[in-house]
């Protein structure tokens, strides 16, 4: 391969020429695998569904019919619950809250835990001590970490938001964290220094993009546990203040009445469910369109 | 290994003191007077003081802190306000059930999770591995109270074979006790015994790949040999963490575990504490499943320590 | 898919004695970019007893060769062809069963890297004794032979070892375990792949004596998978040269040395650059770069490289044809009888450099704790000094060996020079001005004077910016304008003979050599004047060092550079270097006129070090050499005096009465020869050859 090669052949297409926009070409290719594809498909219904729930039921979760706990019918595919609304509508109405919840409460969680693995690279010692103090969270399993949110500032929507994001941090910390320091002492990070980059740059250029890959993977695991912090505290009845519905508020109610109406457990739990999958289908695509060199 | 355990119990130490701290904190984080609360809403003044005094508030934090520590060591939990008994007899009286469902569950995630990561790990056909992926991937969507919705839905209404609600200790009944236990367990168990097989398979995955599996088979050791001796024992170690760590997940799954199926154990005392802002109660609790989750934690890297050389003898 | 291209070859067995007879072997991976021919119709034997070696760089199919034989590739590679007879029978037919049987007891292997290749959590006495076991083996009598093969292969305190696991053991040691492990059932033949290659010089000399050994004592035939043209010439008796998946060549290894008859073979062979070199000159290097299995050029694979290529070459493949007595190649311009003439020498550079002015760099009692700001919140770590006490200086135009093995310091020294790790004590002076504690690396006056090239050409760039954007980062910090910058790229690019229309790949479409043009642009892009180059060859094929190594010092003599050299590979320093520093444990050893500590090494390491490296030279393998005894000691805790003292042939382990050793340590003073050497007994261990 001669270097002084004449520019006349800039004609002919260099196929191995880096995309336009490379991160982006990367996580196009969660669409190749046939598990991101389900997870996109599924995801875009259940939030499509949740987003026209207005307009498909103009009337609201609360909207009373004639008859409580009536079984499935024409009117209402699966019945109606104690007051008499229809159980598909609150469960859509449910899903609704739902992904609110950990459309606002994870990526919050996401960035506030990334940036406290980052401490690490302002101070070692701060960062050593943060680590710690993710550590003692880490100890402290999820669910009582919630209970002990509800006792502080009382059940309801912030209380979860809260469970969420500080349940989470740990996990984002210390992945931050870790990708901070293997990356920090590859050589292109060091070559970049004793270039004289600025040290944020180094950081933008070089680390951060290095370090976004597990994060985005671990987001995506931690949404599905997000969801069953929410359905666990609305369980035992801490969680979303009634009568606005949530799926696990729904589970609550409906397990009471799972010998006469199977269907209002299981409409909800159908639907949490494919939440959740569609969530860990999602994270094993991009682990794999991350692992793809 | 003594030398590995002792550089741990620092770290041990400071989760428990922090926990404690948290969980002594946590009536004093609460807007308003607790004593105030606790008297109601038409008590009064003197009332109120005779409360705070009965609860020693008004003494500094400190000293209310080291109070409450000797507390613990001593066995004096306090009274449950809720209940108007000692903590600890409310404890005690459930503690019971709750230890049978761990330990059941506990054993469950261990077998199953192993069990099927090296079943889904070593299996070659494509099929088979389908198979295993497919249930994996369900199973991990699957939080434990929708399994036990579930398997209440199918063993319970659907083809009525085992109880769904109430419990007979296992010491007492051993027959009906453990009918009792099986869903609740099984529930609990088999979502993060999902995690765990699937931590174990891809490790054996990456462990296959490793020259000295390669070496193995140049030595002429034959295939069955080479997951047992060489490929199991260096795949074990992320699933050991991860069910160490699970633990505490685990006991705190009983929580929601215990609502589904009527079971009277410390996370429904849990609940119904926290629904009457009960500290008294509630501050034990979180103490005792730290605890517990740590030393579960501890455990595991026993655990480590003894499959893995390096860690041993560093 | 073609059948095996008729041989010209008499075929059939001329030999009834043969061990291995490999017969148009053709191993194919099938990738979803198309099948990838690894190996392709590769033909060789082995005799009873016999060494004999396949060479080839990087991509060249010669491990996959070696693992066919025994039916170990993993998928997507599978053997499609070809015949591997092993006394006679093929080993492409039997049961698995049968060749899982075969395994260890008739055809041993051994791995390159002894860090990986055994497993962590099983003692080395289990794992030794397994592969008696699983032939039938009863328990106790493999334990008791494991002790004895342990002995063997020269490990000390056996017993006492048998019962520990393979992090407690040094590389070197490691790597005796494995061959231990591939000598426990007495197999014929053993098949070595890369033995050497992850292990330092001193340590290769140890195995390569030990593989030498075990062959005359237990008459074990060897087949030896190697990039290195020098352990071919030390211990093979016969050589199979491969490239792009064939074999292009192959015969006693006196003939292939002496008189090789394939383009590729006598390139290589003047490509590399050797102790015994005189006088400056470059080195006659092989254009381009090895073909990607997947994408081989058409007719003979070398073509596009080759010096003689005609335009048969482009259009149909040679075949071996005889040269003389077993000697035959794949040529079609030799096959012809046109002679090889020897690689006309490059041009002579232009430049002529002259050393002197100002120090560039200039170092003083320099140590570095590489625990500096280690440790947990509470506490520091304990220091250990990777460098203690080292002065040096570097002048425009000057390039400054440094030779070491691996652990004895000469990286940190150089992330110390360039404020990455932070000096302990000692001063350090770059253009003049001596560092403070302030100036950390990329501080505006580091990055003026000293630039960084790095040893892995595939870690250094980050893998999702281009070619331009990483040089273009190092533009961007000196202060070149925007508009500028495309132009001084261009200009940079095809200084280092990068094509300017590649500019825009991501570093993974590129080979390594060309990897290394670009860091190498990139250092040049802050316009230092002086570069700091940490093993810049070492992970590069050997044709292809020969490019960078001409093309650093062409770059040193136009701009007037002063380079610091970092290398283990003694013949490459030599090469380029006006001046030697020879690094042992933090310290230097030895330091002078390259010339002058080359023909005559002063200090006993120097010296062991010379006689270690192998020599791609076959009347050079009967010569008399030092072999070091044990390993690199911790530089966290070095030994009183010399240091160098455990391991010295002429210290207090072999002599009594030279507790002077022990008691004091040496400093550089000048030797009657001129250089400076750190030993009380400066001289007295020659070089073996002159």
């Amino acid at each position: 391969m001669s270097a002084t090669s004449a520019p006349a052949r800039r004609a002919t297409k260099d196929v191995r020429r880096a995309p336009r926009f490379p991160t982006l070409h990367r996580y196009l290719m969660v669409l190749k695998s046939g598990r991101g594809i389900t997870a996109l498909v599924l995801l875009g219904t259940l939030v499509a569904l949740a987003l026209l729930a207005p307009a498909l039921f103009p009337g609201g979760y609360d909207e009373q019919s004639s008859g409580a706990l009536a079984g499935p019918s024409a009117a209402h595919w699966l019945g109606t619950d104690e007051f008499g609304r229809d159980i598909l509508v609150r469960t859509i109405y449910g899903l609704r809250t739902d992904l609110t919840l950990i459309i606002t409460a994870v990526p919050v969680s996401l960035a506030i835990g990334t940036l406290l693995g980052l401490t690490g690279y302002l101070n070692g010692r701060l960062g050593l001590f943060v680590q710690r103090a993710l550590d003692i969270v880490l100890g402290i399993p999820g669910l009582l970490l919630g209970i002990m949110i509800v006792l502080v500032i009382g059940a309801g929507w912030f209380a979860l938001f809260s469970a969420i994001v500080i349940a989470g941090l740990p996990q984002f910390g210390r992945l931050a964290r870790a990708g901070l320091l293997t990356q920090q002492d590859r050589e292109y990070a060091v070559a970049s220094r004793t270039l004289g980059v600025p040290r944020r740059t180094v950081m933008v250029r070089h680390i951060l993009p290095n370090v976004v890959d597990p994060l985005l993977v671990t987001a995506a695991i931690y949404t599905v546990a997000a969801i069953f912090i929410e359905a666990s505290l609305s369980i035992v009845g801490l969680g979303i203040n009634p009568p606005q519905p949530s799926l696990g508020a729904l589970l609550n109610t409906g397990a009471r009445y799972v010998q006469t109406l199977p269907t209002y457990v299981i409409g909800p739990g159908v639907v949490l469910l494919l939440l959740a999958l569609a969530f860990t289908l999602l994270s094993d695509a991009l682990n794999k369109a991350a692992n793809r060199r | 290994m003594i030398r590995y355990l002792v550089r741990k119990l620092p770290s041990v130490v400071l989760v428990l003191l922090v926990t404690s701290v948290i969980a002594f904190s946590l009536p004093r984080l609460v807007p308003g007077d607790p004593a105030a609360l606790l008297a109601g809403p038409d008590a009064s003044p003197q009332t109120i003081a005779a409360i705070r005094a009965e609860l020693g508030l008004d003494q500094p934090y400190v000293t209310q802190y080291l109070h409450w520590m000797q507390g613990l060591f001593t066995g004096d939990l306090g009274t449950s306000l809720q209940y108007r008994r000692p903590v600890s007899e409310l404890i005690g009286d459930r503690i019971g059930s709750t230890l049978e469902l761990a330990v059941l569950a506990g054993l469950l995630l261990v077998v199953a999770g192993i069990g099927l990561g090296v079943a889904a790990g070593s299996s070659n056909r494509r099929w088979s591995r389908f198979l295993t992926e497919g249930t994996n991937t369900t199973m991990l969507a699957m939080p434990p109270f929708l399994a036990g919705l579930l398997l209440i839905l199918v063993f319970g209404v659907a083809l009525p074979v085992l109880p769904i609600s109430g419990e007979v200790s296992v010491l007492s009944d051993p027959v009906i006790g453990i009918q009792y236990l099986i869903l609740p367990a099984i529930a609990l168990a088999l979502p993060m015994a999902a995690g765990i097989a699937r931590l174990v398979q891809t490790q054996m995955r990456s462990v296959q790949q490793e020259d000295f599996v390669d070496l193995a088979t140049a030595k002429g050791v034959p295939s069955g040999r080479i997951y047992r001796r060489h490929v199991l024992r260096n795949s074990l170690g992320p699933a050991v963490v991860a069910i160490g760590i699970r633990f505490g997940d685990l006991l705190a799954g009983a929580v929601v575990i215990e609502a589904i199926f009527a079971r009277n154990g410390i996370g429904q005392l849990a609940v119904t504490s926290a629904q009457a802002s009960d500290y008294a109660v509630i501050q034990v609790v979180i103490v005792g499943t730290v605890f517990v989750a740590v030393m579960a934690q501890l455990l595991t890297e026993i655990t480590l320590a003894a499959l893995d050389p390096r860690i041993r003898l560093a | 898919m073609t059948i095996t291209t008729p041989s010209t070859e008499p075929a059939g067995s001329l030999d009834t004695d043969l061990l291995l007879d490999v017969r148009g072997l053709q191993t194919h991976f099938e990738t979803q970019f198309g099948i990838v021919r690894a190996v392709n119709d590769v033909s060789f034997t082995v005799r009873p007893g016999e060494v004999v070696g396949i060479v080839g760089e990087s991509g060249s199919g010669k491990s996959v060769t070696a693992r066919s034989i025994l039916r170990m590739i993993h998928k997507p590679g599978r053997v499609v062809g070809g015949e591997v007879l092993y006394r006679g029978q093929d080993l492409l037919g039997v049961s698995d069963k049968e060749m899982q049987a075969l395994r260890g007891s008739e055809i041993a292997m051994v791995f390159q890297d002894p860090q990986s290749a055994l497993n962590p959590v099983m003692t080395v006495g289990d794992q030794i004794a397994e592969a008696l076991i699983v032939h039938g083996g009863e328990k106790k009598a493999s334990r008791a032979r494991a002790l004895e093969l342990l002995e063997q292969v020269g490990i000390p305190d056996a017993p006492r070892r048998l019962d520990e696991y393979p992090h407690q053991f040094s590389g070197g040691m490691r790597q005796r375990v494995v061959i231990a492990i591939a000598l426990a059932s007495s197999p014929k033949l053993l098949i070595a792949d890369e033995p050497t290659t992850a292990l330092d010089v001193t340590i290769q000399a140890q195995i390569l004596r030990l593989l030498a050994q075990l062959r005359e004592d237990l008459g074990v035939a060897v087949l030896m998978i190697t990039h290195d043209m020098g352990v071919v010439a030390e211990m093979c008796d016969r050589v199979v040269v491969m490239y792009g998946g064939r074999v292009m060549e192959r015969g006693p290894v006196e003939a292939i040395f002496s008189a090789p008859q394939l383009p590729y073979t006598a390139d290589l062979l003047a490509a590399m650059p050797k102790l015994e070199d005189g006088e400056e000159h470059r080195l006659p290097a092989i254009p381009g770069a090895p073909p990607d299995p997947s994408r081989l050029p058409t007719g003979c694979s070398f073509n596009p490289r080759c010096r003689f290529a005609e335009d048969r070459c482009r259009e149909s493949v040679p075949v071996l044809t005889i040269r003389g007595p077993e000697h035959s190649a794949a040529c079609h311009v030799t096959g012809d009888g046109a002679p090889l003439t020897p690689a006309p020498p490059a041009e002579a550079t232009a430049a002529r450099r002259e050393i002197g002015g100002e120090p560039l760099l200039e170092i003083t009692d320099l140590r570095v704790d590489v625990n500096c700001g280690r440790g947990g919140l509470l506490g520091k770590a304990d220091p250990v000094y990777a460098v203690d006490g080292v002065s040096l200086e570097v002048r425009p135009g000057e390039t400054l060996g440094l030779v070491g093995e691996s652990g004895c310091g000469k990286s940190t020294l150089a992330r110390a020079i360039m404020g990455i790790n932070p000096v302990s004590g000692g001063s350090v002076c770059i253009g003049g001005q001596e560092l403070g504690p302030k100036d950390r690396a990329g501080s505006k006056r580091i990055r003026e004077t000293v630039q960084y090239v790095f040893q892995d050409p595939f870690a250094s760039l980050n893998p999702r910016r281009t070619v331009r954007q990483s040089i273009e980062e190092a533009l961007e910090v000196r202060g070149v304008p925007a508009k500028e910058r495309e132009a001084e790229i261009l200009r940079l690019s095809e200084r280092v003979g990068l094509n300017p229309l590649h500019l825009d790949r991501l570093p993974h479409a590129f080979s390594g050599g060309q990897r290394q043009r670009v860091g190498i642009a990139r250092a040049l892009a802050a316009e230092p004047r002086l570069l700091v180059c940490d093993e810049p060859v070492s992970a590069l094929d050997v044709s292809i060092q020969a490019q960078i190594i001409n093309l650093l010092s062409d770059l040193r003599d136009e701009l007037d550079l002063g380079f610091l050299f970092i290398a283990h590979d003694l013949s490459v320093v030599k090469h380029i270097s006006d001046r030697v520093a020879v690094m042992y444990l933090g310290t230097f050893v030895e330091i002078g006129d390259a010339e002058q500590v080359y023909s005559d090494p002063q200090h006993p390491y120097t010296a062991s070090l010379m006689a270690s490296s192998p020599k791609p030279d076959v009347a050079q393998r009967d010569r008399e050499r030092i072999v070091l005894t044990g390993d690199l000691p911790s530089p966290k805790n070095p030994p009183t005096g010399c240091r160098f003292r455990t391991r010295c042939p002429i210290g207090p382990l072999f002599r009594d009465d030279r507790q002077v050793c022990i008691e004091q340590a040496p400093t550089l003073t000048p030797t009657a020869t001129g250089q400076m050497a750190a030993c009380h007994f400066p001289g007295e261990l020659a070089a073996p050859t002159a």
